[in-house]
């Protein structure tokens, strides 16, 4: 078992500063939070509260201090007052503890960064590696191991999927964590990287890009601690087919040491991280919101396709909205993406199966009237998928109500499960009126979107991460 | 106390490393700018150069289309009057292009050097049209921020203009990368503007500054 091993799959846990109980307020203690979601999340080693006030919580023993418990203790959880942590990080290295999680806040973060080395110091001689401080914590959900104090332990159950979830800030990584799930992401991790003071982020993208859990990286970040193993981290990801998806906050600042040149005013850091994002293939995102929909989208296509040999610089357009297809058209064209004319004999084919007056060429306006065919929607979106002058394939329904979402709902989930290149919906009608339709969709892992603009963004992420991956290929010929 | 190099040794330190520059000359009096007038070739720029003038312009210290000897001698007797023997002069081939170009390099403090390619001359700063790459680089980077930048078009054939030579812009970023990484006591480089005479890009005026010591 590695340091890192003891962190993710730990067999026995302390959880030090456990203990069971409610604030003034009326929300659990932060060792109660720890505690609970441990339990209630099913996992499966030991757990040993320490609480030296306390001689049993929730039904297990507690015990004074980390060396008074009887067997080993692979991870310790710290919720203590940041003072105590000293005394408790010694003990841990006493009882030979192989990885902690600070929890408690206190540290850097406020300025007290000299307490912060010393726990580092004292972790480091012992060999115990540290996640924190200032973090909510860790899960691993296909192994069931909830090692957190953020409420969105509260959601029951998880939903496990594809998306490594690192997080720099933890109240607001673990609302997107929920909202996420409640959208239908699934998680293989959530990790609140806290201070990063000995752990960062760029060694959880390292440790976790050979799990085969791990589809897709999404990224939460506020600095880079550690550039140059930060990018060999994400070129790892890229090596190993997984695309990293980013969000960095902070606004441009200018370099102070090159702000006499206008080359030096005209990079400022935010600039300087997207070019490091574009060099590297990373998918920079500068809508928070647009995070984790796009990390799902590249989960989802990747449990049926080969995401390195993906591309869609040429998008076929269905829908039955002449409207909605020239929104896709525009956006396409923004995205740099493009919308070619179909062949003359595809055109012809694709004349058989919708109304008279159906536009062909691409986008393919299939009409309203396609309603009265039985197959000819899916007759077209299938020759548009077959077409060898097409990549990927953008889906876009309108005013629809049930019974006909459930045909489309239905129907476009088989289209993507068949499909070999990428499926992405806009679904712009009322969900109100296709609550059998649209779930169906999501149920099927389709990616659908409220907008054209969004499922063209995420197109254009596709191409960016196939394009990288070509070159990486070109590299490794060379 | 941010320290430059001359005009003219900043544009051989990049000739060095594989830049275009402009043809140009040092000159000490009048008949010395005389002389490097003829061999360059008219028109020509005259400047006055010192490390006290940072701002030539502003200072009136840049004569530019100067068509025959009568005027570079004119021009040359104004620039050291002006500068009463702090300076010297450079003569410059005057090279005129609608299209300005720049390509700079600074170092971000966290991830190290930094080259810029984008839109060039007086305006730049204002319409802040760049696309960055961190070093090392290769030439896939160098030909892709030519195309990340919004002006783009101007690199094609555009108003009867023949296409830039986007390759020869390649190098020049590819050059100002290598600079940064083999001497990391300079601290910042701007070529601005580099022309595009014809197709061709040339450095006709350049900034290298220096790391504090």
């Amino acid at each position: 078992m590695t340091h890192l091993d003891a962190l993710f799959k730990p067999k026995s846990v302390a959880v030090i500063g456990a203990s069971q109980g409610t604030t003034a307020t009326g929300s659990p203690k932060l060792g109660t939070a720890a505690m609970k979601n441990l339990i209630d999340h099913g996992f499966v080693g030991a757990i040993h509260p320490v609480n030296p006030r306390e001689s049993e919580l929730f039904g297990r023993r507690a015990w004074p201090s980390v060396t008074a418990i009887e067997g080993p203790v692979d991870l310790a959880i710290l919720l203590l007052p940041a003072a105590g942590c000293i005394d408790a990080m010694h003990e841990c290295a006493a009882k030979g503890v192989k990885a902690a999680i600070v929890m408690s806040s206190g540290f850097a973060e406020v300025g007290a960064s000299a307490l912060e080395r010393e726990l580092v110091a004292i972790a480091r001689a012992a060999g115990i590696r540290v996640a924190g401080p200032n973090t909510a914590g860790f899960i691993d959900f296909h192994h069931r191991f909830a090692a957190t104090i953020s409420m969105v332990g509260e959601m029951q159950p998880f939903r496990s999927g594809g998306v490594a979830f690192i997080t720099q800030s933890g109240a607001l990584g673990g609302s997107m964590l929920g909202r996420g799930m409640e959208q239908g992401v699934g998680f293989s991790h959530w990790i609140s990287t806290g201070n990063q003071a000995d752990l960062s982020a760029a060694d959880f993208l390292e440790y976790l890009v050979d799990d085969v859990h791990v589809r897709v990286f999404a990224l939460f970040l506020e600095s880079v601690s550690d550039p140059t193993r930060f990018i060999a981290a994400c070129e790892g990801a890229a090596r190993a087919g997984k695309p990293v998806i980013v969000y960095k906050s902070g606004a441009s600042k200018v370099g102070a040491a090159a702000s006499a040149s206008h080359t030096g005013a005209l990079a400022g850091s935010h600039a300087v991280f997207g070019a490091l994002c574009r060099q590297h293939g990373l998918i920079q995102v500068d809508d928070v919101a647009e995070l984790l929909p796009l990390a799902k989208t590249f989960a989802w296509l990747g449990e049926r396709l080969d995401l390195r040999a993906q591309r869609a610089a040429r998008v076929g357009i269905v829908s039955a909205s002449g409207g909605i297809c020239g929104v896709a058209a525009d956006e396409c064209e923004r995205a740099g993406l493009e919308v070619p004319e179909l062949s003359a004999e595809r055109q012809a084919q694709i004349r058989g199966y919708v109304p008279e007056f159906a536009s062909v060429r691409n986008p393919i306006d299939v009409t309203g009237q396609i309603r009265s065919s039985e197959t000819g929607y899916q007759d077209t979106v299938r020759a548009v998928l077959d077409d060898a002058a097409i990549d990927a394939v953008l889906l876009l329904v309108t005013m629809v109500a049930e019974p006909r979402a459930t045909f489309y709902g239905c129907e476009i989930g088989k289209l993507a499960a068949a499909a070999r290149k990428s499926l992405v919906v806009t679904w712009a009608g009322p969900l109100s009126l296709a609550s059998q339709g649209y779930p169906m969709l999501t149920n099927a892992h389709v990616p659908v979107f409220d907008s054209a603009r969004a499922a063209v963004q995420a197109l254009g992420a596709i191409e960016r991460f196939g394009t990288y991956q070509r070159r990486l290929r070109l590299r490794k010929a060379l | 106390m941010t320290r430059a190099l001359g005009e003219f040794e900043a544009k051989q330190l990049l000739a060095a490393y594989g830049v275009p520059v402009v043809s140009e000359a040092r000159a000490r009096d009048e008949s010395e700018a005389f002389a490097a007038a003829e061999r360059i070739g008219y028109p020509v720029v005259l400047k006055g150069c010192g490390p006290e003038f940072k701002h030539k312009t502003e200072l009136g210290l840049v004569h530019l289309n100067l068509r025959d000897a009568v005027s570079v001698r004119g021009a040359a007797r104004a620039l050291l009057d002006a500068m009463q023997g702090a300076g010297t002069l450079l003569v410059q081939r005057m090279v005129v292009g609608p299209r300005e170009f720049l390509v700079g390099m600074s170092r971000d403090p966290q991830f190290g050097p930094v080259v810029t390619f984008g839109l060039g001359g007086i305006f730049a700063e204002a319409l802040a049209d760049v696309a960055l790459r961190v070093c090392p680089i290769g030439l896939d980077d160098a030909l892709e921020m030519q195309e990340e930048i919004r002006a783009r078009a101007l690199l094609g054939a555009v108003r009867g203009l023949p296409t830039v030579n986007t390759q020869a812009i390649a190098r020049v970023i590819l050059g100002v990368a290598r600079l940064a990484m083999d001497r990391p006591d300079i601290d910042a480089i701007d070529i601005n503007p580099l022309v595009v005479a014809g197709s061709e890009p040339v450095a006709v005026d350049a900034l290298v500054l220096l790391a504090p010591t």
